[in-house]
């Protein structure tokens, strides 16, 4: 097909830093949800949100693993990487934003948006779009050149572009030029693992599919089904059993589930602050420190990723382990109301670019 | 990985009692669950008795479990299950010091004595491996011939070499962590080219100070000269999965039990209650194999359904049925009755309660050995100051040991034992950190910065070194039955009796004062103390030592090669009964100084195979 819209492995490179940003961009929403639940309730909840949080950082490492094949370098330090929020994802959906903010029906549905499969009708159609300027709070990387952004409908659509690209790219350059990366920089399955996929080392067009296929499948399901060709549910239809209830279980259709209960209790949950900002504590509170604490802390544990995805790939498992203070830094803020803000609590704000300057 | 099948959906009894099972197990711990899944997975219908409850299955259920942990005053090793008064556990709390000649009735393992012991199991789904601390050390070759080698114990029908392909299925069904490297000592040999799935757990920095100190000691025993060497511990917790197991097609971790999505069950997190519960399912326990069991469709779970007895056609000594009590509420004593059928009957509960069960049915085994040669290893614990803060208290509770004097020719004399290094502090022996909690607030009026720095000098310091010391077979040893001590269910109580000989004790002695000079070369301030007071006291040439359990219960249905002499062949297949295989621990005639649970599962699989031809060759 003909449709491909990346011809040139810099464009491709453009697209898996975008990929890696829109990956990263779903972490700081869904932990935000996912901490402000009151620790030891809403079970269900907790752990759908988490398992898809731990893929997603599945998912940034096979972004990561194809750009390196590829020869880039992920960076997860530049200045734009984590987005500010309320955000457009990455990948150019310009019909919802995401907020930071507790868990909640709305967030729910925000997360549904993001994981959303690709509507049958939408396949084969133009995606990129000619814009005089781009969308507020679009990120960059969305861009494919000056006067024009991408704008993919779906999560799984922008990733089917950067699979034809591959090929594309593989067709026009062969495939020693194209996946040129240094192989020592694959970070493979002793690295990460949890009941969902593992980790693909990519060093070929071959896994370089097979990659794109986890990312894709594991959100939104295979064709939109609901669970994938390992037996496992697709984020989007994880999250749809919170607002209806009921778990998914093999011969569903979509919408019904017929497995057991899913117990919701919006009301047990810290009432945090939508997309908190650090002016929103005051100057010289703990709440400010503590806030400010946790980017630089965040804008460092991006700096080890950057490492790892850098030839260092054991640092991933320390990596891991930082996760749990970035857990209780967070815990620590959503536990304490702001003052003046008739009793919503704080949260980590993830404003990450102004670390330096705040520090 | 998903499971999809709703595995709270059980069968009914009244199903479960219509049916003729190719397969009846009892117990649906690591061996039961082995057996349940290699003979499913060839196609045969396989019904599992669980005495206890079966929530563990489900993610929520599981939590249940870990919230009543958390909350529990006391963190005894079945402090995350329910007191169920149909299915009673040992709890340790129970154990008492026993005034002599007077046993102790309070708990459900009732003691005689002499010497108390505070070993506990599980009765739950999974069984003890629900809280047992997963490390997973292979048998060393010459303890499967003590008594022609050493004149001690007895031999074991088969050796290490016919175990070996068993011990690599038990480290795949388990998800064993270690490095060959490092395994490889006192004869223990793997196939060439062989890998644990997973990579060891990283060793502590608690393990590196002591390696460094002990770095070139030696010691001499009965004339050989043995150097003291920190190895890792294998352990059946998720690690780092190693790419080059099964040549190079590697290894893929098993995550949390649940029919819905949890994936969960991650690597291990140093969370640090392995015992009695691991937070996130990082740990390997038998509910793992049986949600595989139960996926195939063809094994049904019937828990909360406690065996009662065990029915003999009085000509064939064959087994024809076994007669269960199953109870909804876990303090009413109301319950209902009924028999279940199968072909081939597997109890699979432990060591004491598979005699129990025997003792029950009046089946004390033509051999008169049911219940006779208990064992179980015998704890020592020391535990010291290390001069400098040394990560006390990042777990998992061991990530290495001291294995060199596990085996060799001081074995005719004296025990052998293996040491542990516990990352987890002084807990076991002193209750720390409560302790020291307790006296920095209570007696030393600390607090803020003061008690900060307090703890950190009092715990972060702490060294604990368990050592683990054989316990040969010995037919004074022993469960049995007394109709005076019965449970609510009416079903009759285990009763103990227990002593350590001098074998063992001289074993202990060598171990207090290895312990000794261990602490003196670290320059380790030594604390260890021994109260006569205490249950599990023992005076031996004048000094004394407390004694601990270890939950391995083992011994009283040693395997054997003839019918006079022990209870089960090589295949744990009965002598007297045809169709019945007595499983587990109990079978083992010696432990030798590995936790019993590897060896246990490597013999479950050796078992499997053996069932799945007596059910073909009967076809």
């Amino acid at each position: 097909m003909s449709l491909t819209r990346i011809t040139s492995v810099e464009e491709l490179q453009r697209h898996l830093h975008a990929a890696m940003q829109l990956e990263h961009a779903t972490i700081p929403p869904y932990l935000t949800a996912l901490y402000s639940i009151h620790p030891g309730t809403n079970g269900e909840a907790y752990r759908i949100i988490r398992a898809v949080v731990v893929e997603e950082m599945l998912h940034l490492t096979l972004a990561a693993n194809i750009l390196n094949a590829v020869g880039g370098k992920p960076d997860l330090t530049t200045p734009d990487f984590v987005p500010e929020y309320p955000a457009y994802l990455p990948d150019g959906e310009t019909d919802f934003q995401v907020d930071l903010q507790r868990f909640s029906k709305a967030a729910i549905e925000t997360f549904l948006k993001i994981e959303r499969p690709a509507p049958a009708e939408a396949a084969g159609k133009p995606r990129v779009v000619k814009r005089r300027k781009p969308a507020k709070g679009a990120l960059r990387a969305s861009r494919v050149a000056d006067n024009s952004e991408e704008h993919f409908y779906s999560i799984g659509e922008f990733y089917a572009d950067i699979g034809n690209g591959l090929t594309a790219l593989q067709e026009k350059l062969g495939a020693k030029a194209l996946f040129a990366g240094d192989r020592a920089k694959q970070v493979g399955p002793e690295y990460y693992y949890s009941g969902g996929g593992e980790i693909i080392p990519v060093t070929d067009l071959a896994s370089a599919h097979a990659a794109i296929r986890l990312i894709s499948e594991q959100g939104e399901g295979i064709g939109g089904g609901i669970f994938d060709y390992e037996n496992e549910i697709s984020h989007y239809y994880r999250f749809e059993q919170l607002t209806l209830g009921r778990f998914y279980q093999k011969g569903d259709t979509p919408g019904q589930p017929t497995g057991g209960v899913v117990d919701v209790d919006w009301n047990a949950v810290y009432p945090v602050k939508t997309n908190p900002r650090l002016a929103d504590y005051n100057k010289d509170s703990e709440l400010r420190a503590t806030a400010a604490d946790f980017n630089a802390y965040y804008k460092r544990f991006l700096e080890m990723l950057t490492r790892c995805y850098d030839g260092q790939p054991q640092l991933l498992i320390e990596a891991v382990g930082e996760m749990f203070r970035i857990k209780e830094m967070a815990c620590q803020l959503m536990r304490n109301p702001i003052a003046g803000a008739g009793g919503e609590h704080a949260a980590p704000t993830f404003e990450i670019a102004s670390v330096a300057v705040e520090v | 990985m998903s499971h999809t099948h709703s595995r709270h959906s059980q069968i009914d009894h009244a199903s479960a009692a219509a049916t003729m099972y190719d397969v009846v197990v009892v117990g649906s711990g690591v061996a039961g669950s082995i057996i349940a899944n290699e003979l499913s997975r060839k196609g045969y219908s396989v019904l599992v008795l669980e005495a206890g409850p079966g929530n563990g299955m489900t993610i929520r259920g599981y939590e249940t479990d870990l919230s009543r942990f958390y909350g529990a005053a006391s963190k005894d090793n079945n402090a995350a299950y329910a007191e169920n008064l149909n299915a009673p556990m040992p709890r340790s709390y129970e154990t008492r010091k026993l005034p002599p000649g007077q046993p102790n009735t309070s708990g459900y393992l009732v003691q005689n004595g002499p010497l108390e012991i505070d070993s506990t199991y599980a009765r739950v789904v999974g069984g003890t491996t629900r809280h047992f601390e997963a490390k997973a050390l292979r048998m060393l070759p010459e303890d499967f011939d003590m008594r022609t080698r050493y004149g001690q114990g007895l031999d074991w029908p088969i050796d290490y070499r016919k175990l070996e392909p068993y011990y690599r299925k038990a480290e795949l069904e388990m998800g064993v962590s270690a490095d060959v490297e490092d395994q490889g000592y006192l004869g223990i040999s793997f196939e060439p080219d062989y890998v644990y799935p997973m990579r060891k757990i990283p060793v502590s920095y608690l393990d590196q100070l002591i390696a460094r100190g002990l770095n070139g000691a030696t010691v001499t025993l009965e004339g050989e000269r043995y150097p003291l060497v920190v190895r890792s511990t294998p352990q059946a917790r998720n690690g780092i999965p190693n790419p080059g197991y099964n040549r190079g097609k590697g290894y893929v971790p098993t995550g949390a039990v649940d029919p819905h999505q949890a994936e969960m069950g991650q690597r291990c997190q140093g969370n640090n209650n392995c015992v009695p519960i691991c937070p996130v399912q990082a740990k390997y326990d038998a509910r793992r194999t049986l949600a595989k069991a139960i996926d195939t469709g063809r094994v049904d779970l019937l828990t909360q359904t406690v065996a009662s007895r065990v029915l003999v056609d009085p000509v064939s000594r064959r087994v024809t049925g076994i007669e269960y009590k199953a109870y909804q509420d876990f303090t009413s004593s109301e319950h209902t009755t009924g028999t279940v059928r199968g072909n081939v009957f597997v109890l699979a509960c432990n060591a004491v309660e598979n005699a129990r069960l025997m003792l029950a049915s009046d089946l004390p085994g033509s051999s008169g050995l049911v219940g006779r040669n208990l064992m179980d290893h015998a704890y020592l614990l020391t535990w010291a100051l290390m001069p400098e803060v040394a990560g006390t208290m990042r777990g998992t509770p061991c990530t290495s040991g001291i294995e060199d004097l596990r085996g060799g020719g001081f074995r005719r004399k004296q025990a052998a034992f293996r040491a542990s290094i516990h990352n987890d502090g002084w807990g076991w022996a002193t209750d720390s950190p409560y302790t020291e909690l307790f006296r920095l607030v209570d007696d030393q009026n600390k607090f803020g910065r003061a008690l900060q720095r307090g703890l950190v000098d009092r715990i972060s310091r702490q060294l604990l070194l368990d050592f683990m010391v054989e316990v040969p077979p010995d037919s004074g040893n022993r469960i049995t039955v007394d109709p005076r001590y019965r449970d609510q269910l009416g079903n009759l109580k285990p009763v103990l009796s227990y002593a350590l000989n001098d074998y063992v004790l001289d074993g202990v002695a060598f171990a207090r004062r290895l312990s000794r000079r261990i602490y003196q070369r670290l320059g380790a301030e030594d604390h260890s103390a021994y109260d006569p007071l205490q249950y599990g006291w023992v005076s031996h040439e004048g000094q004394g030592y407390v004694i601990r359990g270890g939950n391995h219960w083992a011994g009283t249905h040693v395997m054997g090669t003839e019918a006079k002499s022990s209870v089960v062949d090589f295949r744990q297949r009965s002598w007297d009964h045809a169709n019945l295989y007595l499983t587990g621990a109990g079978s083992m005639p010696t432990i030798g100084t590995s936790n019993t649970t590897l060896t246990l599962a490597a013999l479950s699989f050796l078992s499997a195979e053996h069932i799945a031809q007596e059910l073909k060759s009967q076809a």
